[in-house]
């Protein structure tokens, strides 16, 4: 094994996670409103998309200028009041149309991944 | 013996360290996002040490980085570090600083038009808010741009009018005029040198 293997594939999840992460943020939020340490955990869960807990607040932070959620202040009965991050409608127009164009992302990716390319031009 | 405050203070202040290139709104968003994220995780698991809590919560270094790369990112998404990216809906730095100094300057020439008086207070007022609002400057140079733009003329004519001692005479009105006006000008080229594209 090279040196620096683990180095690159921990790239290659890095790469993908960055371009993913604030759909699946948003795809959280598609039920109901939640709050940030709510979908720290969650993302926390899934394994492959876990990060830096604390990059996650720019992200979010960006996504409420960019108007795609909103927050509103909730009283918790343990401990301080939690921020909720709700949809708004732009932020719910953007996950559907990530989640119509990931299935085809998907597949196509797979084939790119699975299928041996032919030495030449033609698909056999 | 570190306490959890000190603790915390330090893990804070090194992200703001790490984020001094932020616009200052920006950092002070950051950190109120991650001081309450530690406040939640500290109600929820009461029984989990503060050091873990912040390690789990990363490195500043990352997390300042990640809010720059946030920071510069515009429609096309392409990663603007260090640069001088034009931020998306944002009011261009003229504006303010055109709308603390013009006005005045017609206000001056009309002096006696009720209406010139009214629309100059009311659009460096605006001009006011928008330098205040906007995202070129630190909070240091917005409040010194207000206290010279706005201000310091401000109380130096109510004192001119209310006094009995100040001189009459068109002279040295056209005098204190052009002094406000080169005050207002000298603060809004200052003001555009320093800012932040």
């Amino acid at each position: 094994m090279e040196p620096g293997d683990s180095t690159k594939q921990a790239r290659a999840a890095t790469q993908l996670r960055k371009g993913v992460l604030e759909y699946c943020v948003l795809a959280l939020m598609r039920d109901r409103p939640r709050y940030g340490v709510e979908l720290l955990h969650a993302l926390e869960d899934s394994g492959a998309l876990a990060t830096s807990q604390g990059t996650v607040y720019p992200l979010l932070s960006r996504l409420r200028r960019d108007d795609l959620v909103t927050t509103t202040w909730q009283e918790s009965t343990s401990g301080p009041p939690r921020r909720y991050y709700a949809l708004t409608d732009s932020g719910r127009a953007a996950l559907d149309e990530f989640t119509r164009v990931w299935p085809g992302f998907r597949n196509a990716v797979d084939t790119f991944l699975t299928t041996p390319h032919p030495s030449t031009g033609d698909l056999a | 013996m570190k306490t959890s405050a000190d603790l915390v203070h330090g893990y804070l202040s090194a992200v703001e360290r790490e984020a001094s290139a932020l616009p200052a709104d920006r950092r002070q968003e950051l950190l109120a996002d991650l001081a309450e994220h530690i406040e939640v995780t500290r109600a929820e698991r009461p029984d989990t040490a503060i050091g873990e809590v912040l390690a789990e919560l990363g490195d500043p270094r990352t997390i300042a980085a990640t809010a720059l790369a946030e920071a510069g990112n515009g429609a096309a998404g392409a990663p603007a570090r260090g640069g001088a990216p034009a931020r998306r809906g944002k009011i261009h730095p003229l504006v303010p600083l055109l709308m603390l100094t013009l006005p005045f300057l017609f206000a001056a020439l009309l002096p006696h038009v009720p209406a010139a008086q009214f629309c100059s207070t009311l659009f460096r007022v605006i001009g006011a808010v928008l330098l205040c609002t906007s995202v070129h400057w630190t909070s240091v140079q917005k409040t010194t741009g207000v206290l010279l733009t706005a201000v310091l003329p401000t109380v130096a004519i109510s004192v001119w009018i209310s006094s009995s001692a100040a001189p009459s005479g068109d002279t040295p009105a056209l005098l204190a005029n052009l002094a406000t006006l080169a005050l207002l000008t000298g603060t809004a080229a200052w003001l555009w040198r320093v800012r932040r594209a």
